[in-house]
């Protein structure tokens, strides 16, 4: 059975999406555009991710994908943007032969080949966006437009923060970002801003923005195993923080897919300890300084509230000990 | 759809009294024997404002018979349903699959309204009682009722959590 210790963090720290520029956070709608719109990316981890989710995946495949049959339509279509984006930017990985709806694609990294018919779901092992998300650390949601809303209808989900594709399927992107309870700096109802963003998203257009979390030794805290991991944020104390507590880090990219319409979330997840934090001085300044000044709703809103406390003392001893050692020398 | 509305204990259909909505070319009132007072004080208050046209209904055995009353009304009908909690999800089902929209439906449920949650641990709905944790029927989990409600699962989110004598038992 899988187990939730993490295993794995951030190795390469100029990939790692860290997610402050002020040491003050609030919500904001703070997307941009997508500079290089490609969003297959091979991190050093992705052996140990695309393993860890295709185990998860395997164990709890009705936690980790959802869809409605009529989707599978649109499925293709993302099975065929990811395939062409990740031939293209990493071909000493990937490889595809298509003779016309005949395809075959190869992961180089597993050794892994392919061939079905484009189109055919019959001849894949799983449904298409089940069966290409299992060849990229990433998790895939995809939101369908309708009525001035999006609904989610595919999702495969493996590193979910108060989320639950089992939970959410079908739901609108409203009903999903029903429980935020902040408004943005200006005062606008910050869900209510980004999906009216959303809508203006343009085919060939993705933009991008940092969502950000802390856990508490763990690979994700989804809804369904809440008895489980929610006594445990207690067990955290400044002496463990450095170690148990990482920078939870969710890169959301949006594309526009030009034949069904939906958008495309494609995330990516990555982990920095807090004691990692410190081989760049100007990370640990910033986060030491944003999670100081966490307003109480939002730390319950993210579920750090129980281990927030300490991971701040964690910090606050480490910024000390940085301290006495400038004026020692 | 997997979209469509479903009754539940809030849902936007649900009204204490019936509201005339005079804009409407018509009214169609349904009704089983609980609902019958409720619309005989309603028919009274609108009789000859707007058409009207009643349907008594007694339950299940009358789904064929009420599908088909529903299929034949006009754009522009207004549909007023008072029963009790079955047989009014039963109408308003009926009523939904006909392409009927909740601002075209108003409802009175006569007696008490039904509520159920879905446990995060064996996806089932259990029925609940309005109170802030509950127990799965199916697998016994101890639910915290969250305020969120599914159409697709039918149920409000029943978070899973461990009671403080179990957390007891497991530390120890």
């Amino acid at each position: 059975m899988f187990t939730q210790s993490l295993e794995f963090k951030t190795t390469d720290l100029d990939t790692f999406p860290f997610p402050f520029t002020s040491g003050n956070y609030r919500y904001s709608n703070d997307l941009k555009r997508l500079s290089n719109i490609n969003c297959i990316e091979v991190t050093p981890e992705y052996r140990l991710q695309v393993e860890t989710k295709r185990r998860l995946l395997q164990e709890q495949p009705h936690i980790r994908f959802q869809s409605f049959p009529h989707t599978l339509e649109m499925q293709w279509e993302v099975l065929e943007m990811l395939i062409d984006m990740a031939t293209d930017r990493h071909p000493e990985h990937y490889e595809v032969i298509k003779d016309g709806d005949n395809w075959t694609f190869k992961n180089h990294i597993f050794g892994e080949s392919d061939s079905f018919l484009f189109g055919d779901a019959s001849t894949l092992p799983n449904e298409p966006l089940d069966y290409i998300g299992r060849h990229f650390h990433n998790d895939f949601v995809l939101m369908v437009h309708r009525d001035s809303n999006f609904y989610l209808e595919v999702g495969q989900v493996s590193y979910a923060a108060l989320f639950s594709a089992n939970w959410n399927k079908g739901m609108s992107f409203d009903e999903i970002h029903a429980p935020v309870p902040f408004v943005s700096k200006k005062g606008d109802e910050l869900a209510e801003r980004v999906r009216k963003f959303l809508l203006s998203i343009e085919p060939g257009k993705p933009w991008t923005r940092i969502n950000w979390n802390l856990m508490a030794d763990r690979w994700d805290v989804n809804y369904e195993t809440m008895d489980v991991w929610g006594p445990q944020r207690s067990e955290i104390t400044p002496e463990n923080a450095g170690k148990l507590v990482r920078l939870r880090v969710e890169e959301q990219k949006f594309y526009r897919m030009p034949r069904s319409n939906a958008i495309l979330f494609v995330l990516n997840t990555q982990f920095l300890p807090l004691e990692d934090l410190t081989l760049r001085q100007e990370w640990f300044d910033l986060t030491y300084s944003v999670l100081q000044d966490i307003p109480e709703p939002m730390a319950e809103y993210k579920g750090i509230a129980p281990f927030l406390p300490q991971s701040v003392e964690y910090l606050s001893r480490i910024d000390e000990e940085q301290k006495a050692n400038i004026n020692n020398k | 759809m997997y979209n469509s509305p479903v009754l539940f204990d809030k849902s936007v259909t649900i009204v204490n009294h019936f509201t005339p909505r005079n804009e409407r070319r018509k009214f169609v009132v349904i009704s089983d024997p609980a609902g019958y007072e409720k619309v005989k004080n309603f028919t009274s208050e609108i009789a000859g404002k707007v058409p009207v046209e009643c349907l008594s209904i007694n339950g299940m055995d009358d789904k064929e018979e009420i599908k088909r009353f529903i299929l034949s009304q006009k754009m522009g009908t207004q549909f007023y349903i008072a029963a009790a909690w079955n047989n009014a999800v039963m109408v308003f089902s009926l009523g939904v699959e006909a392409g009927l929209s909740e601002d075209e439906i108003q409802t009175v449920i006569i007696g008490p309204k039904r509520r159920y949650v879905y446990c995060m641990k064996c996806f089932e709905v259990s029925e609940v009682a309005e109170e802030a944790i509950a127990e799965c029927d199916h697998c016994s989990a101890s639910l915290e009722i969250g305020p969120f409600y599914s159409i697709v699962r039918e149920g409000y989110i029943g978070y899973p959590f461990i009671p403080v004598a179990k957390e007891e038992v497991i530390g120890s």
